[in-house]
């Protein structure tokens, strides 16, 4: 597989660790303890689109935000975390 | 048999090669199978089930019979196909699956128990009574099974590895790929070829036709003379793409070296590929036609045996005078007889079942007739059975060439599961329409099986994937189009093979559906069609359409079996890349590693990581003397030991404390400079994670230590918190690990030893207490750092020195500390220091552990919010009261066994009494007698009590008392001193 | 000056320099090395009158040289400086920047040709999975050797440094000479 970076372009997916589903970004407030059992616990697993993050370890450590098709593995883009989580907040 | 007239072997080039010990020549351009042919041996091999005697049946990779091992001892390589392996001087073949011997095999009689071993026998058979299965069935099956054997010895060659990336991959050098890669090169574009075989040309090395009226290999020479010109061009030849992989990936081996006579440095190269675009021009595999007695040695693949004409000039025919024939449902078994026939071979006839065949020349021809029976010894086939009209009639016949017409390959298009898409109009399975992403298929590959339909496809092919204007002009080539009828099998009493190698019939096949087989992928599990090394590729196509033909499904409907890598079967050595033995995997040696070295040092890998164990002395027999010694070292001088290994990372910011508070359970925000704090580090589901220290060097810049095994991991984590989690914290991360030497420096003579190597530092309790850190200087000037921290209970310290004078300071630190009983230790001492003084280490922090049952809930801060902090406090894991305590053997010569779960003396050892279980354990010297660590119910109000260690599944059990698990110092008077 | 003598990250006193036809490998002892994180809000510096390079790129400079490494990150180069305070060094040249001492974290080996690119290319494509374009001439990047982190510089057309974790330069060398050889014995 190959990830196309957004700063550093096409780099092949063995300098990358996977963790898995974006929301993994957005723990929901610390005094809703269910929501935190949920985030923690419970992934959705779609046939189909999803974001997810990738550590570029390898590379420039960056974490990144990737749109993979699970059907096909397609990748329709990936963003740096950080950004995703600066537009988030505002 | 001599050699016909004409071919591309260099007649001026003998080799000598040997046959299961007889000796043979062929020459320079031979596989091993047209040298066989040349020397007259029909007989080559033996079939997987029925052990039946078996020919060289196709002249490529899709060989399913003539399968022999090359070479001897631990290089020998059971299983190649002999008709893709190339001759070389001195090569030595052994054929398989018989005994005594090929010509007489004992267990040819499976044979005669043939209807015994129908499909499912194994189902069948081996499943009553179950108790047989393990001590009878499988070690007989097992003595049966396999076709080549392992030499069973480690592999002595290197393999090499590599990435390639391209524009554009060509698959295959035949007229499409090599017009593509002419196309793609002409226009600048970085192109990769690569070719299974060693000589390019492809199908037009085993054809006679000409382009632009010259032979074609005028055509070949002056292609691959300008594409290995061209900076632009990679030619790999003697290279398999197995696999096609995600988004422009693709595998493939090189055999760098197994054509040479000896050993070279590198026998196979793993090549990774890269490409923008891709266009698949592998050709066809042909296909056969069953009929009764259709495995005879001497029937072979029709397009075969014109390329054994053509290539290598040989045929499979023990003299020149026995007669040949065709069986054939297309016009291309015409042109094999025609091509047989001009180097003076004579024809029997031409058996064609079209009442319309086409006549192309001046030989015998059957129109409306086929070929249904065959015989002959285990030296092959010796007479045919022409049935015409509902008449039958034997005839003398020699060699057999069966065309049932052409295979797309279309194995590599398939690998993302797209489903080849049969035509009715081409009797094909074509290519899917869902390639893989950049792929396009041309030349016979793509159902283009003439030269001119290759050639104009590859080179449209490749003016496409590359956006081109304009295509190179290619050579004129005939362009007859193949015409023909499917024709699937003969019917007949007789067993017709459909899987040579794995010996499945069309009785099989009829078997299976009566028995209810009726998807294809249970067909092929129960008679283990296309199971073989083969993976069926002469017989998954005409399998399909004889359960077609059963069911009353069309082909399509029927449906084909995926299609996954390897396309060919790949040696385990070169995807493993060639890293063996201690390279294996990188090793990491720490900065004092030559000296531990120089004192004899025992290691040990921990992780990448080679650490001291322990350093045995003279005079001492067993680690526990060396061991037990150094933690007394410890105790009651000094001891050394190099702790460089445990994970440290830079911490920097405005927003440090702040970021470090929100990442570690515990307060660290508040930490003055200059001071250490231990920390806890929480997995999100509040489950311990780490541990380590966080040392403050200045208001904006801490370092944290990790434990060996998770410094990666933490520090992921870290930078996983900062810019997925908190990107508007001012702070910053760089890992350390190796940058600095750092040496526990622990015992009561501690600070004595370090009072002469710092420069005028004050190591006295009222300035550098338990728990501070410094920048300073050691040795006339050297930076380093100073923590007055402990793993072992004693008054110690870690110093850490640039790297690169770590060997050096360890030296100085031992030379300097001889009157203070300087010692160095290792892990072993180590970790009975720690487990005397009750500290968790990998074992206490498994993942299924919390804070609170290391009996440090309270570190848990209430005051801010940090990983995990919530979710400690859950229900269930606040209602935990496992706890950790000390255990001591009750009769202290007793080990007791780490993994032990715990019992009540007296209650039974199953789960729903399982009172907890043991994580460390060592014989401690300061205890005298064999102590643990373990978790244990209800453990803080168990002091005292005898419980039971046991491990069932050793029959193991240990009386212990339950302690507390500070075995060591419980005050820490030792540490504050 | 410390009385202590420094090992090579090989682990003699002496660097270790070995020649395999047209390439030669060469453990580079003296390299200082510093790490430049942008603290937030802060503007990019130009440490000793370098331009800091942008995404998969390095500078050259006459004292110092630069590695992109990640956003707002830097691997500041100082050649000669192995034994030097080098964050005392760069500190006035960086001001508002986390800077941390990475001198003794790596091992640098450098790859010199005698017979131009080619010979390098050839190493290149053995050793690394990147797109050649991704190391071209004053491009560099980290990447994973034989399962092991390095940063890789292209300087010039005919040299290629290698940067891998001290503790595996055992282990770094043996990747690059056996390919190296290898390459050798193939010509």
């Amino acid at each position: 597989m190959l990830i196309p970076h957004p700063l550093l372009g096409l780099r092949d997916a063995q300098e990358f660790t996977y963790l898995g589903d974006a929301s993994l970004m957005s723990p929901p407030p610390s005094d809703d303890p269910e929501a935190l059992e949920r985030h923690v616990h419970l992934r959705d697993n779609p046939a189909g689109l999803l974001r997810e993050l990738w550590f570029h370890e390898q590379g420039d450590r960056s974490w990144l935000v990737v749109t993979r098709d699970t059907r096909t593995h397609e990748i329709l883009g990936a963003e740096l975390a950080t950004d995703i989580r600066r537009e988030g907040a505002r | 048999m001599t050699r016909l007239d004409g071919g591309h072997v260099d007649r001026t080039r003998a080799l000598r090669f040997t046959f299961d010990g007889k000796r043979y020549t062929g020459h320079s351009g031979d596989t091993l199978a047209s040298a066989l042919m040349a020397n007259g041996v029909r007989l080559v091999g033996r079939s997987f089930k029925y052990h039946r005697p078996r020919g060289i049946f196709s002249a490529g990779s899709e060989e399913p019979n003539a399968l022999v091992t090359i070479g001897t001892g631990a290089r020998a390589e059971p299983n190649s196909r002999a008709t893709v392996v190339e001759l070389h001087e001195g090569l030595a073949a052994t054929s398989q699956n018989r005994w005594p011997s090929l010509g007489f095999d004992a267990l040819q009689v499976n044979d005669l128990l043939s209807p015994f071993f129908a499909a499912g026998f194994y189902y069948k058979t081996f499943m009553q009574p179950a108790e047989f299965w393990e001590k009878l069935y499988e070690p007989m099956i097992r003595r049966a099974a396999g076709l080549g054997k392992l030499s069973m010895l480690p592999d002595p060659d290197a393999y090499g590895r590599g990435f390639l990336h391209c524009d554009l991959l060509v698959i295959g050098a035949g007229p499409a790929g090599l017009a593509a890669s002419l196309t793609a090169a002409r226009a600048g574009a970085e192109v990769v070829l690569a070719d299974e075989d060693f000589a390019l040309g492809g199908r037009l090395l085993a054809e006679t036709h000409t382009l632009d009226d010259d032979d074609a290999t005028a055509w070949i020479a002056a292609t691959e003379a300008e594409l290995r010109s061209l900076p632009n061009v990679r030619v790999l030849s003697r290279t398999t793409v197995f696999g096609t992989y995600d988004h422009g990936v693709f595998g493939a081996v090189e055999r760098v070296g197994d054509h040479l006579p000896r050993p070279q440095t590198v026998r196979q190269t793993l090549w990774r590929i890269t490409a923008k675009r891709s266009i698949l021009a592998a050709g066809a595999i042909e296909r056969h036609i069953p009929f009764a007695g259709n495995d005879r040695p001497g029937i072979l693949l029709g397009g075969a045996l014109r390329a054994y004409a053509n290539r290598w000039s040989v045929t499979p025919q023990a003299s020149e005078t026995d007669r040949v024939a065709i069986f054939t449902s297309t016009d291309d078994g015409h042109r094999t007889a025609l091509d047989l026939m001009a180097k003076g071979v004579p024809i029997l006839a031409v058996i064609d079942p079209r009442e319309d065949a086409p006549r192309l020349g001046n030989y015998p021809l059957r129109k409306g007739a086929v070929v249904s029976g065959a015989k002959g010894g285990r030296k092959g086939l010796s007479s045919i059975e022409i049935t015409e009209g509902g008449r039958s009639d034997w005839f003398e016949c020699a060699v057999l060439g069966v065309s049932g017409g052409w295979n797309p390959n279309v194995h590599l298009a398939s690998h993302h599961r797209g489903r080849p898409e049969w035509s009715e109009a081409d009797a094909q399975f074509l290519p899917p329409s869902e390639l893989p992403p950049g792929m396009s298929v041309a030349g016979a590959a793509a159902g283009q099986g003439s030269t001119h339909g290759a050639l104009a496809s590859g080179a449209e092919a490749a003016k496409a994937a590359l956006g081109l204007d304009t295509l190179p002009e290619l050579p004129r080539a005939e362009d007859a189009p193949s015409r023909g009828m499917a024709l699937w099998h003969v019917p007949g009493r007789g067993r017709a093979w459909v899987d040579f190698q794995n010996d499945v019939t069309v009785k099989d096949i009829a078997l299976a559906h009566k028995e209810n087989m009726r998807s294809v992928e249970h067909l092929k599990r129960w008679t283990t069609l296309g199971m073989a090394t083969d993976q069926g590729k002469t017989a998954n196509v005409t399998a399909l359409a004889v359960m077609a033909e059963l069911t009353g499904k069309t082909i399509p409907q029927t449906g084909t079996t995926v299609f996954r890598p390897p396309y060919t079967p790949v040696a385990l050595g070169v995807l493993g890349g060639g890293d063996t033995g201690a390279h294996f995997r990188p090793r990491r040696l720490t900065p004092t590693h030559p000296w531990a070295k120089a004192q004899g040092a025992e290691f040990v890998e921990v992780g990448q990581w080679m650490r001291a164990q322990y350093f045995p002395q003279e005079g001492e027999t067993h680690w526990r003397e060396s061991v037990d010694r150094e933690v007394l070292a410890v105790r009651s001088g000094v001891g050394l030991c190099d702790v460089t290994t445990l994970g440290k990372i830079d911490v920097q910011g405005k927003d440090a404390g702040e970021f470090l508070n929100r990442v570690y359970a515990n307060m660290m925000g508040t930490l003055k400079v200059g001071r250490v704090r231990y920390g806890l580090m929480l997995r999100a589901d509040g489950f311990l994670y780490d541990d380590g220290t966080c040392a403050r060097m200045a208001e904006d810049h801490y370092v944290v230590t990790t434990t060996t095994a998770n410094a990666g991991l933490v520090y992921r984590q870290m930078e996983f918190a900062r810019q997925c989690l908190w990107p508007d914290l001012d702070v910053q991360l760089i890992s350390t690990t190796d940058a600095w030497a750092q040496i526990a420096v622990a015992g009561p003579n501690s600070r004595a030893l370090l009072e002469r190597v710092v420069d005028g530092f004050d190591l006295s309790t009222e300035s550098f207490p338990f728990m501070a850190c410094a920048d300073l200087t050691v040795c006339d000037g050297l930076r380093a750092r100073l923590f007055r921290i402990s793993f072992s209970g004693e008054h110690a310290y870690e110093i850490a020195v640039p790297a690169r004078f770590g060997n050096a300071m360890m030296d100085r630190l031992m030379s300097l500390g001889q009157d203070l009983g300087a010692t160095p230790y290792g892990t072993e001492a180590l970790a009975v220091l720690r487990i005397e003084k009750g500290h968790a280490a990998g074992a206490e922090l498994n993942g299924q552990t919390t804070a609170q049952m290391l009996g440090l809930g309270r570190m848990i801060s209430r005051k801010k919010d940090s990983i995990g902090a919530v979710l400690s406090r859950r229900e269930g894991l606040e209602a935990d009261t496992r706890r950790l305590v000390g255990l001591q053997s009750v009769d202290p010569s007793q080990k007791i066994p780490a993994g032990a779960h715990l019992f009540t003396a007296g209650e039974a050892r199953d789960l729903n009494t399982d009172q907890g279980w043991v994580t460390s354990a060592c014989w401690s010297p300061h205890v005298e007698g064999h102590i643990a660590l373990g978790f244990l119910a209800g453990g803080d109000g168990r002091m005292g009590e005898e419980v039971i260690a046991a491990n069932p599944l050793e029959g193991q059990e240990v009386a212990v008392r339950v302690v507390s698990a500070h075995f060591f110092d419980p005050e820490g008077d030792r540490l504050r001193a | 000056m410390p009385d202590l003598s420094p090992l090579c990250a090989l682990g003699a006193f002496d660097s270790r320099s070995e020649r395999f036809g047209a390439l030669r490998l060469t453990e580079v002892p003296d390299l200082g090395l510093v790490s430049i994180a942008l603290r937030k809000g802060a503007e990019a510096p130009a440490p000793f009158g370098l331009a800091l390079p942008g995404p998969g790129a390095w500078a050259e400079g006459a004292t110092a040289s630069a590695l992109w490494t990640g956003p707002g990150q830097w691997l500041l180069e100082l050649p000669g400086q192995g034994a030097a305070d080098v964050v005392g060094l760069v500190a006035p040249e960086a001001p508002g920047c986390s800077l941390t001492e990475q001198t003794d974290g790596w091992a640098c080996i450098e790859i010199t040709s005698t017979a131009g690119a080619a010979p390098l290319e050839a190493l290149r494509e053995r050793l690394v999975n990147l797109a050649p374009g991704t190391l071209a001439p004053g491009h560099g990047t980290r990447t994973i050797l034989h399962h092991m982190s390095v940063l890789v510089i292209r300087r010039a057309p005919d040299r290629l440094a290698v940067l891998g974790m001290r503790s595996a330069a055992d282990s770094l060398w043996h990747a690059l000479s056996e390919t190296a050889a290898r390459l050798e014995t193939q010509e």
